[in-house]
């Protein structure tokens, strides 16, 4: 019996710097380790680690995978405009296109989802978590991984001592995926506000 | 058989001669009938219509002259107005407002007296007697307190006179000859003007700042409460010293009753999606009474709090229930001193709520969420439920994201509740719902937060022109910030701000906005 191949290709981008190929490691690691099916993760090296636009590769699937670089992916994920630009064209017509929404400014010819991943992390108290906002922002929005797995992930890669601090980043951002999900709906049945 | 009461109140000019017109023909007026003879039916106020059904009378009558044959010209006039709101919180009540009657005769119609008086009768007895029972001293209820003990609790005696008090009590600085440590004193000594005391304790607005200042930590706000019930106990409340001539002290001891059904519900929009299996509870409070009690004053609006608040709970997918037959949650009796009455309502929403199964109680209002989360457990009972107050909800779920608020063009100042404020310590909570809102400008009253002024009265006990003048003050303080808005978090801030700017001799200077944090949140809100 042969199982439908279900291959997901996945582009995580930003700065150097915004732990993007950590994201794209984790989300990784939740798919093989957590949810049982393969993956693979190529980064990119060079001059990006040193600030310039850089780029984590996924492809998550449940049969094995020949070839682990992305040809066009089914969500793009982005934190900064440059990257967005360099990318967004590689994204599929339906793939989800997911933006930190105050360093990235879509060009408005297909929808998306957008989290203030960054100013968020900054109310946490560090930016750095941005990451893992849009890791648990990313979980709640597309079917990738489950939350279970992200969250055993997450507790698995970050540095000893900040565990904690990074849960509570990444029930963040996908608290509030969950609620952009729920607008989303509402949106659909044309009341957006109380009455209205 | 069983023994009707119902109350005829007769105005001494025309319809006193038509019943008289019937006594002479030995006409024999129903047993059930107590007539009360009254100079005019426009002397007789709600408080006092109200009185009788807490009393226990099955029906009211009020019966005058013909409007236009009154001897003092408006008083059928306002006997009309005071027996619509009545009949309103008659039927809020759930008793039903035909329990409530007025009518009008001229002397020599006593035919038609005779025939309003059977007619009322029979309606009486088709509608049972009043499922309201008089509050009677049981032996379930507590012993008294003494002075002594009420001292000794607050440690009243660590009192240093140093007057920090005085200097900082709102009353004082409105221009009142008041000081809490003077009155202290003189409970200590128990040597003081019993009538001077009495009335001391009476206008303390129970704001807590004085509490909040003193350095011995004498809680004076509980202080007062608690002597406010010994001298309860010991003289009996005189009503007619309450403001409002102590209806709303009257309405609420009615709730005690147990077999009463109140229907404070009917009025809701049909938008509100509600779920009675559900495990979360609102408790509305009390808003729809004051709505209609103030009808015609200040266009008070406080229920909108609480369809606002259910939508609120609907736009994030919470679907609640409510009590069916909610009352009061025992607020203002208990800081009124009626402690006996307060545990009644106290032990019966308690039952109520538990019985139902909820494990969670929201509320918008600051004085049931006091009262129903702390002071529940303080004044000896042991609630299965969690208290919630709906700011705390709403911060938590807006915390998640994904809404906005739509840009209101207006500039606004923020009323502190005490309840919230002083006793809760809940200022920093609706501060930050404030700051979420997209306004032009919001800027703080000068005394604001733990200082912020009180809005001039408390448990409907003791108001009077130094009420008034501190409430002028904080409406100055309000529009001094600038702002064209004042937000509000509890009811009755509104109502009694409201009253205020209805002085005649300030007029527009005084006219201000006001709404309350609720409301304007579900005015803007939206899904991003």
């Amino acid at each position: 019996m042969t199982k439908e191949i279900q291959k997901q290709e996945v582009i995580v981008t930003g700065f150097g710097g915004q732990g993007i190929v950590l994201a794209g490691k984790i989300l990784g690691m939740a798919a093989a380790l957590g949810d049982h099916k393969e993956s693979t993760l190529v980064q990119s090296y060079g001059p990006e680690s040193r600030g310039g636009a850089c780029c984590a590769q996924v492809i998550i699937s449940n049969r094995i995978i020949q070839y682990p670089y992305v040809k066009t992916a089914d969500a793009l994920i982005c934190m900064s405009q440059s990257a967005y630009e360099k990318y967004k064209d590689q994204l599929k017509p339906e793939g989800y296109l997911i933006t930190d929404r105050d360093l990235v400014t879509p060009d408005g010819c297909r929808e998306f989802f957008d989290i203030p991943a960054t100013r968020m992390a900054e109310e946490l108290g560090r930016k750095m978590m941005a990451n893992i906002i849009m890791l648990g922002f990313v979980t709640a929005i597309t079917a990738l991984v489950s939350k279970a797995a992200a969250q055993e992930a997450v507790q698995s890669s970050v540095p000893k001592g900040t565990e904690e601090m990074n849960l509570k980043a990444f029930t963040k951002g996908f608290e509030y995926g969950v609620s952009k999900l729920k607008g989303k709906e509402k949106k659909a049945t044309g009341q957006i506000g109380v009455t209205s | 058989m069983e023994n009707y009461k119902i109350i005829l109140f007769l105005c001494n000019w025309g319809p006193h001669a038509a019943y008289q017109g019937l006594q002479d023909n030995g006409y024999q007026i129903p047993s059930e009938i107590k007539m009360v003879s009254i100079p005019c039916t426009g002397r007789i106020s709600k408080a006092i219509l109200f009185k009788a059904f807490e009393m226990g009378a099955d029906g009211v009558a009020i019966v005058g002259c013909c409007s236009g044959a009154c001897r003092y010209g408006s008083g059928t006039d306002t006997a009309e107005n005071n027996t619509i709101d009545t009949r309103s919180i008659l039927e809020l009540l759930g008793m039903g407002q035909e329990r409530m009657r007025l009518a009008t005769f001229l002397p020599d119609e006593s035919t038609a007296l005779k025939d309003f008086l059977a007619d009322f009768c029979q309606q009486i007895k088709m509608l049972g007697k009043s499922p309201v029972s008089p509050v009677q001293p049981t032996s379930q209820d507590m012993p008294p307190e003494t002075v002594q003990q009420v001292l000794t609790r607050h440690d009243a005696y660590s009192c240093q006179d140093c007057g920090k008090c005085t200097a900082s009590c709102p009353l004082a600085l409105s221009g009142k000859s008041y000081s809490p440590r003077t009155l202290v004193n003189s409970i200590i000594q128990g040597n003081g003007n019993r009538e001077q005391i009495y009335k001391d304790l009476q206008a303390c607005l129970t704001c807590g700042i004085c509490f909040e200042r003193c350095p011995s930590d004498v809680n004076f706000p509980e202080f007062v409460r608690d002597m406010r019930g010994v001298l309860f106990q010991a003289d009996g409340m005189e009503s007619g010293r309450q403001p409002h001539g102590g209806f709303f002290q009257s309405l609420m001891r009615t709730m005690t009753s147990p077999a009463l059904k109140t229907s404070r519900w009917d009025w809701l929009p049909d938008d509100i999606r509600l779920d009675d299996q559900s495990p979360i509870l609102f408790f509305g409070g009390c808003a729809p009474y004051f709505d209609v009690f103030f009808r015609r004053h200040q266009k008070v609006q406080t229920r909108d709090i609480i369809a606002d608040s259910l939508r609120l709970l609907n736009f994030f997918d919470v679907q609640p229930r409510l009590l069916p037959s909610e009352r009061c949650c025992g607020h203002d009796l208990l800081w009124s001193g009626d402690r006996v009455n307060f545990m009644r309502l106290a032990k019966l929403n308690v039952e109520m709520i538990q019985d139902l199964g909820v494990k969670t109680v929201i509320t918008a209002c600051p004085e049931c969420y006091q009262t129903l989360s702390t002071q529940y457990v303080l004044q000896g009972l042991s609630p299965a439920f969690t208290v919630t107050h709906l700011y705390d909800f709403l911060e938590k779920e807006i915390d998640k994201g994904a809404v906005n608020f739509k840009q209101l063009d207006r500039k606004i100042t923020y009323q502190d509740a005490c309840r919230l404020n002083r006793m809760e310590n809940v200022r920093e909570l609706p501060r930050k719902l404030v700051r979420r809102l997209s306004v032009k400008n919001f800027s703080e009253m000068k005394d604001a937060g733990q200082s912020a002024l009180c809005c001039g009265n408390c448990a409907w006990t003791g108001c009077d022109a130094h009420s008034k003048a501190l409430q002028v003050k904080r409406i100055r303080q309000a529009k001094e910030t600038g702002s064209d808005l004042m937000v509000t978090s509890c009811p009755k801030c509104q109502i009694h701000l409201r009253c205020a700017m209805e002085d005649p001799f300030l007029g527009e200077e005084l006219k201000m906005e006001m709404v309350d944090l609720t409301t304007l949140i579900a005015k803007t809100i939206y899904y991003d």
